[in-house]
């Protein structure tokens, strides 16, 4: 089982890295979250990140097929395993 | 008239689809948002029948206002008899993507006792990379036919035609397989579904982040930034060049040909001044607005503006703005009418507001004869550095920069002021796959762009252009322009000018040039007496700096120019897109105003320096 305590931010997970979405950070939105889940964020997906761009840009995951851009905002509120984390495979 | 339902998330190719089976010429960009209102036409194969295109959207579980907007709409066609079908299209390289959303609208459809088909597009793209997808699987699994079909190619479409000759009936019992699943629990079994018949190898996601890694990489990324952007500035400026010189010579020279064998005098000045000047006014904007649209839908269609809008989000939301306000923006350096109707992309209310604040500031291309007159007329034709840098090309950047600086500076005076929710939504864009831009459907966008200008503003210009002429000619039949109507009016106003350095003349051209910009020279044209000076602008620079303008009257003008918003189709486009007269009519005045101050700031500044430098 993740604790909190095993949870880190999406937005702090490092280019070619991959873990897996364990929740929301309780202050999101029913609809963001909502929306993130249709967009595959679903607790038990693997995301990874695959760029983050210079300049505080928002960074760039891969969820399944489909590449989404998140800034530190949004990034901040979904919690990724960190005993799941490793360097992606698929790159 | 029986009609058919075309819907499907962002970036799955339906309108191209759409414009594939009705053979209409509907914009098709591949960034999301970029459909924003329901589209209608017959199809080509079924005449009797009409395809409505509804927005794209994520989900039938609305988080904004305009989403919202376009699934209560879904919801009304759905309860509509003479609707009989649903297409529901996918994207069939990214199914997770789009799999909760289809399984959404058949449930809906099946709610409503309405028959749906899936088009899984772009067949092509699985094919040419090897991945594989199961249709009959997943239609087993859905309880819908899946069609596998490519817009760009065309393929399946008559497979699709056959579906609906025959299944163009409504089932009266409605029901289904989803028709009670709550949308939890579609969400797991889209989940389930896309892995179990989707592509399942990755090959284009790693075409993708090779690209990206290049083009949001923190130099190459930035060079790749600004090298594009020259590119497109470049086509405005310099390759659009010929093609308006040739329209320019074949508007002076039809006119030089027809007006001779016009005997009488008052209607051969008619048709030398206001008829071919007023046509040529704007026609010669015509292939600047084809370049800049054309180059615009190359870099939609190509999926390299998603990347600049991730790009521009940082220095964006310093001012208020988001990545997603970048594309209304640069459209607005075209024309601010499409500007305006693409700020819909921009979710947060807020943010959208502060989009249309910016739009009108930024300096669209009816800005650019005024710019390129006053230009000529008060900056020297010198050159430095071996003749790569000229005064001229150097005053042209600066009165542009100026414009975006405005445009930032108030959106960031504004958002900091305004007591309106602070309501942005994060920042989530889908990053949609390179591809090779589809040359002919952005062509035909930008020869409808190109339509549209010469029909609707092109009829306000030749109306001003015509009413000005009647104005100065009568009623002394153009021998005196003083003792004219025209003259008389522009001394009643003269005053509201006269303490920026502008005679009654320069009155009357800002006054006409609020139906639009660009009528400025054409109206200064005819009070100085040129004939097609919109065509030919040397002689009118000769007039005006024959008629001792001052410095900093020619300066104010710039900044009045780059402030004001002279657009009665702007503020109209405004009033309907925001749902607020107040809105527009507070923009409207606040530019006005905002525009005369700094142009009588201008003025004493620069006439002051004048005096002090000797």
């Amino acid at each position: 089982m993740t604790t909190s305590a095993d949870a880190t931010a999406l937005w702090h997970l490092a280019p070619g890295l991959q873990a897996t979405v364990v929740g929301f950070e309780d202050d999101l939105s029913e609809n963001y979250r909502i929306r993130l889940m249709e967009f595959g964020f679903h607790p038990g997906e693997v995301v990874t990140c695959l760029l983050s761009p210079g300049f505080g840009a928002p960074k760039v995951y891969r969820v399944s097929n489909t590449v989404f851009s998140l800034d530190s905002e949004i990034a901040e509120k979904v919690l990724m395993d960190t005993q799941s984390m490793m360097k992606s495979v698929a790159l | 008239m029986n009609r058919v339902l075309l819907i499907g998330s962002p970036n799955s190719g339906k309108s191209s689809l759409f414009n594939r089976l009705t053979g209409l010429h509907q914009k098709v960009a591949n960034f999301p948002g970029i459909t924003v209102d329901v589209s209608s036409g017959a199809l080509a194969k079924m005449p009797d029948v009409e395809l409505l295109d509804f927005p794209g959207t994520y989900s039938l579980q609305p988080i904004s206002a305009e989403e919202e907007v376009a699934v209560e709409y879904f919801q009304r066609a759905l309860a509509d008899p003479e609707v009989r079908h649903v297409l529901c299209v996918v994207d069939a390289t990214r199914l997770e993507k789009s799999l909760y959303f289809t399984l959404q609208v058949t449930r809906e459809s099946q709610r409503h006792g309405k028959p749906i088909t899936i088009l899984a597009n772009m067949h092509d793209v699985l094919s040419a990379n090897g991945l594989s997808f199961d249709p009959e699987g997943l239609a087993r699994e859905v309880g819908a036919p899946v069609i596998l079909v490519s817009a760009r190619e065309g393929s399946g479409l008559d497979q699709v035609i056959e579906r609906l000759r025959s299944a163009l009936i409504s089932d009266d019992r409605a029901g289904g397989l989803w028709a009670d699943t709550p949308d939890a629990l579609l969400r797991g079994t889209a989940h389930q579904l896309a892995h179990k018949y989707g592509p399942s190898g990755d090959i284009l996601v790693r075409q993708q982040t090779r690209l990206d890694r290049f083009f949001l990489g923190t130099a190459t990324g930035g060079v790749a930034f600004f090298a594009i952007m020259l590119l497109l500035f470049q086509s405005i400026f310099t390759w659009s060049a010929p093609v308006m010189d040739a329209v320019e010579a074949g508007v002076v020279g039809l006119g030089e040909a027809l007006v001779p064998l016009i005997s009488n005098t008052v209607l051969a000045d008619f048709t030398s001044d206001a008829l071919f000047g007023g046509i040529g006014a704007f026609l010669v904007f015509v292939p600047q607005i084809f370049v800049l649209t054309f180059i615009i839908g190359l870099l939609e269609d190509s999926g390299y503006l998603a990347r600049a809008a991730l790009i521009c989000h940082r220095p964006l939301k310093i001012f208020g703005l988001t990545g997603k306000s970048f594309v209304p923006m640069l459209s607005g350096v075209a024309c601010a009418i499409p500007a305006v109707y693409a700020a819909r992309a921009v979710d947060s209310p807020r943010q959208r507001l502060m989009t249309y604040l910016a739009i009108p500031l930024m300096p669209c291309s009816a800005r650019l004869p005024v710019y390129a007159l006053l230009i000529a007329t008060f900056i020297p034709n010198d050159t430095v550095l071996f003749g790569l840098i000229g005064w001229q090309g150097v005053a042209m950047f600066s009165i542009y920069f100026f414009g975006m600086f405005c445009a930032l500076l108030v959106t960031g005076l504004v958002s900091r002021m305004s007591t309106l929710a602070k309501t942005e939504l994060p920042f989530v864009l889908e990053l949609p796959p390179y591809r090779l831009p589809s040359f002919r459907p952005i062509a035909r966008a930008a020869v409808n762009r190109c339509r549209h200008f010469v029909t609707k503003a092109g009829k306000v210009i030749l109306g001003v252009t015509v009413a000005v002429w009647v104005l100065g000619y009568f009623p002394n039949y153009g021998t005196d322009l003083a003792g004219s109507w025209l003259g008389t009016l522009g001394r009643f106003i003269e005053p509201v000018f006269a303490p920026i350095g502008l005679d009654w003349r320069y009155g009357v051209a800002i006054l006409s040039s609020f139906l639009a910009r660009e009528v400025f020279v054409g109206t200064l044209g005819t009070i100085f007496g040129i004939e097609g000076a919109e065509d030919n602008m040397l002689p009118l620079v000769d007039q005006i700096q024959a008629s001792a303008l001052p410095l900093g009257s020619g300066l104010a003008l710039l900044v009045f120019f780059a402030i004001a918003l002279q657009c009665v189709s702007t503020v109209a486009i405004l009033a309907r897109e925001s749902n607020s007269w107040r809105v527009a009519l507070t923009m409207l005045v606040s530019y006005l105003v905002a525009a005369y101050l700094a142009a009588l700031l201008t003025f004493n500044v620069t006439q002051g320096l004048v005096v002090f430098i000797g």
